[in-house]
């Protein structure tokens, strides 16, 4: 069923815009164009991250933190191999898009582990970064329970995103 | 970050100037080299949603769906002016559809129209924060991209197990908020409270004025 929704909004999109008369070959050159803009201003990013990931993992300190933590989470239903994502995921997107990647090549595009990683990453946002850049033109500063309160909340849904891919 | 990023690499150099020396600068490297084969990937897959998503801006699709949202973000977001219930609208809206370059700015601009004054982050800020922060995305588009790349057999039957999850820390988020504020608003004497009722009639008035000015 999933597979069509793409496609069909695809095709609900272009019909559309053909009847409101808008240039559908000028929004994808612009498209095309602003993904530039946006991937080059991401680079450097997901190269710091990458970097961080790689040392991380091949100095072996990575395993070590993610056994810690595995124990108590595994009592919720989530993965050891979930663990790191998780822990990256409110740092930063491009980080935690490379580790799914990797997560990905590792484990195969199927399985429980990467389809689980790709519940996650997708039902989660990047809380720090959010918090700091909505604030920014604002006075305010105290963030009060804003940021415990949507922890947590993302640990909820990682959880979620853990059981259901089970299932679905 | 900043703090992070040099603790991680501190650690995890340290441990490598012991275990294996001669593996850290190929490792940092090969890093990066991944990095840029990520970000052509990414490249291919903003190409083809970014134009979608123009698609949407042009035909004004992207309004439609905004004020579909009006009334329940009237309920949310109680006693703001509708300044900041237009930029909400636009933030969570363009939200859903995976627009973050729309909703940012759209964000930035309801958290300066909701701020009442004080250093402290009024409840209705900090519930578009974790609103926000929770995700409310309909269609991961990056993550069933990837995911297509890599050669998935069914790249999109990861989008009701993500729908469902972000909707449960979506909506916990708010539940959360709500009962949090009004155990806050408990606590705080009524001098407060009635200072603050005052400000925000102040600033109702101070925009009302400098509308009649715009309109001149």
């Amino acid at each position: 069923m999933s597979v069509f929704i793409l496609p069909a909004f695809l095709i609900f999109l272009i019909i559309f815009s053909l009847v409101k008369r808008v240039k559908v070959y000028d929004c994808f050159l612009g498209g095309a164009k602003d993904s530039l803009s946006l991937v080059k201003s991401i680079f450097p990013y997901v190269a710091a991250i990458f970097v961080c990931i790689e040392l991380f993992r091949a100095s072996g300190a990575a395993d070590k933190l993610a056994d810690l933590l595995a124990k108590p989470l595994s009592f919720l239903g989530i993965p050891k191999e979930i663990t790191q994502l998780m822990m990256l995921v409110p740092l930063s997107g491009g980080g935690a898009i490379a580790l799914l990647e990797d997560i990905i090549a590792r484990y195969g595009v199927d399985s429980y582990i990467a389809r689980c990683a790709a519940c996650v990453s997708g039902a989660s946002e990047t809380v720090f970064y959010i918090s700091a850049v909505y604030l920014s033109a604002c006075k305010a500063k105290k963030l009060g329970y804003a940021i415990p309160v949507s922890l947590f909340c993302t640990l909820l849904g990682t959880v979620t995103a853990c059981l259901l891919c089970k299932f679905m | 970050m900043n703090v992070l990023f040099s603790t991680l690499l501190l650690v995890s150099l340290t441990a490598m100037l012991i275990f294996a020396p001669a593996e850290a600068f190929p490792t940092m490297i090969a890093g990066v080299q991944s990095a840029i084969t990520l970000s052509l990937k990414l490249l291919a897959i903003y190409a083809v949603w970014l134009s979608a998503l123009k698609m949407m801006q042009a035909t004004g699709l992207d309004k439609k769906l905004s004020r579909l949202l009006r009334p329940v973000i009237k309920r949310l977001f109680k006693g703001e002016s509708e300044d900041a219930y237009d930029n909400i609208s636009v933030n969570l809206s363009a939200n859903m559809l995976g627009m973050g370059g729309v909703a940012t700015p759209a964000g930035i601009r309801a958290m300066t129209a909701m701020q009442d004054g004080s250093p402290k982050a009024t409840h209705n800020m900090i519930l578009l924060i974790v609103i926000n922060a929770t995700s409310i995305q309909l269609v991961p588009a990056t993550v069933i991209a990837l995911r297509a790349a890599a050669g998935s057999a069914d790249a999109s039957n990861i989008f009701f197990p993500t729908l469902i999850a972000t909707s449960v820390s979506t909506f916990s988020g708010m539940i959360i908020c709500k009962v949090l504020s009004l155990k806050k608003d408990k606590r705080s004497d009524k001098n407060g409270a009635l200072a603050l009722r005052f400000e925000h009639k102040k600033s109702d008035f101070c925009k009302y004025i400098s509308k009649m000015r715009r309109a001149k």
